[in-house]
């Protein structure tokens, strides 16, 4: 699929949370997965499997104790990588949205491009009317968040992210927190970029949407991948036993 | 009747004059303060945290009466020339700080209020810390400091009257002295001087109520 280099390189990662009691939660446990340029890598496992943590991670917004992650050949560990302009070229979306609540819909797009990029007003702005258009809510763009359903709000911040021109997109459970009726359009959205060739990493339950859209899948469980593959491999004959038994549930 | 307000009004006038420039002194270097502090406690490192932290609560765990006195009595034993104040100029520092406290309290409360996704997303588009601070945070931890802040602008106003044991002579002072003068208006005295404070501290409220509802259109109602 690519020349030796690999887009995404995550090594032996590993990261563990403290918990207040004094406990300790191994999230992610020595996890290594390359991620090939226009690759659409579908992310799976039970709750609390540390497949968030693992998203999370490839945009610095969670730490690693150990490993290594690369993206593009910037090395995330390293001391001198600038993590916020690494951040402003990895889009990420979120389950409960999070747009800028004191910004209209237009603004929560306008916004990072001058504050991040640099861009001038007007050029931004033009560039989240076009966006905003281009996921179907041009004529929201004046709205406040709070004015809008919560898929209408994630469109928005699919349309924020990709304002910033995200090497890749990461999606973190984007559909969950969405009424049923909503979750089409925005997965349909989540297709259409896949199509278009953006290499997107996509942690979902929507198992209709992994099937139609994911290059490769993982399994996760217990902050470990257990099973790897395509999506015709899982939802055919998947190999490992605790495999078998989520997709039993979720199906 | 009249001979006692010509004799007492521009005295009590005069008092009001000071209450007012103390007040407001203190409540602009008590908030410049307060909102470093505060800022320092909520987004600083392990030590302004605990040091600002300690600060707050000390002089939020000793009455005012007892900090104006140090100010005024104890630090000038110390012979430092920095420490030899005037009234006013004592006044004005324990009242400053004293504020800060308050405002500290505030600035931190609100802009630790301001939900966590919405750092997490500012970050995520690569705002450093002080862009997620300056173009997220802030703007909405800012309607929530409105109202308290108000509050805290008329405590801070009320407790001028302690600055007379010290011999400001702010509002209270002036009356006490024109009582000594003229003991039998003593009621109508006090009446005047509740009547201007409250002059003056209710337009204070007003003013912030009205300020809360100029930036309500920032739709937090989430």
């Amino acid at each position: 699929m690519q020349n030796g280099q690999h887009f995404i390189e995550i090594e032996n990662v590993s990261k563990s949370f403290r918990l207040p009691g004094g406990g300790v939660v191994n999230a992610v446990k020595d996890v290594t997965n390359y991620i090939s340029r226009g690759e659409v890598l579908v992310i799976i496992g039970p709750s609390g499997s540390g497949k968030s943590t693992l998203l999370r991670t490839i945009n610095g917004l969670e730490s690693y104790d150990e490993g290594q992650i690369v993206i593009d050949g910037v090395d995330l560990g390293h001391a001198h990588t600038d993590m916020n302009l690494l951040r402003a070229q990895v889009g990420m979306v979120f389950q409960h949205f999070n747009l800028f609540l004191h910004k209209t819909a237009l603004m929560n797009v306008v916004m990072p491009q001058t504050v991040v990029l640099k861009r001038s007003r007007s050029e931004a702005e033009r560039t989240a009317r076009e966006l905003l258009e281009r996921v179907g809510i041009a004529d929201r763009a004046d709205n406040y968040p709070s004015q809008l359903s919560g898929g209408q709000q994630q469109r928005v911040a699919i349309a924020r992210a990709l304002a910033m021109n995200p090497k890749v997109m990461l999606f973190d459970e984007a559909t969950s927190a969405l009424d049923p009726e909503t979750v089409g359009g925005v997965l349909e959205l989540m297709a259409e970029l896949a199509s278009e060739g953006m290499t997107m990493v996509v942690v979902t339950h929507e198992m209709g949407f992994a099937r139609r859209v994911a290059h490769r899948m993982i399994f996760m469980d217990a902050g470990e991948i257990v099973e790897e593959g395509a999506p015709e491999h899982f939802f055919t004959n998947p190999r490992n036993e605790r495999t078998q038994r989520f997709l039993r549930e979720i199906l | 009747m009249l001979a006692m307000y010509q004799n007492v009004f521009p005295f009590l006038l005069q008092g009001l004059w000071q209450t007012f420039v103390i007040s407001m002194l203190a409540i602009f270097f008590g908030s410049l303060v307060g909102a470093f502090v505060g800022l320092g406690r909520a987004r600083g490192n392990r030590w302004t945290v605990r040091g600002f932290g300690a600060y707050v609560h000390m002089l939020r765990g000793t009455p005012f009466l007892v900090q104006i006195y140090i100010v005024y009595f104890v630090l000038p034993t110390t012979n430092l020339a920095v420490f030899q104040l005037t009234s006013f100029q004592a006044a004005v520092i324990a009242l400053s700080l004293y504020t800060s406290t308050y405002v500290a309290e505030i600035v931190s409360a609100a802009i630790e209020a301001v939900p966590r996704g919405q750092n997490e997303a500012a970050q995520a588009h690569g705002f450093n810390g002080f862009q997620t601070l300056w173009y997220v945070v802030l703007p909405q931890s800012f309607k929530m400091m409105m109202p308290p802040m108000g509050g805290v602008y008329v405590l801070v106003i009320k407790n001028t009257a302690v600055l007379s044991v010290i011999g400001v002579t702010e509002l209270v002072r002036e009356a006490n002295v024109s009582i000594q003068r003229f003991p039998s208006f003593i009621l109508s005295v006090f009446l005047l001087v509740a009547l201007m404070y409250f002059c003056y501290c209710y337009p204070v409220l007003r003013l912030t109520r009205w300020a809360e509802k100029k930036w309500g259109g920032l739709h937090l109602n989430v």
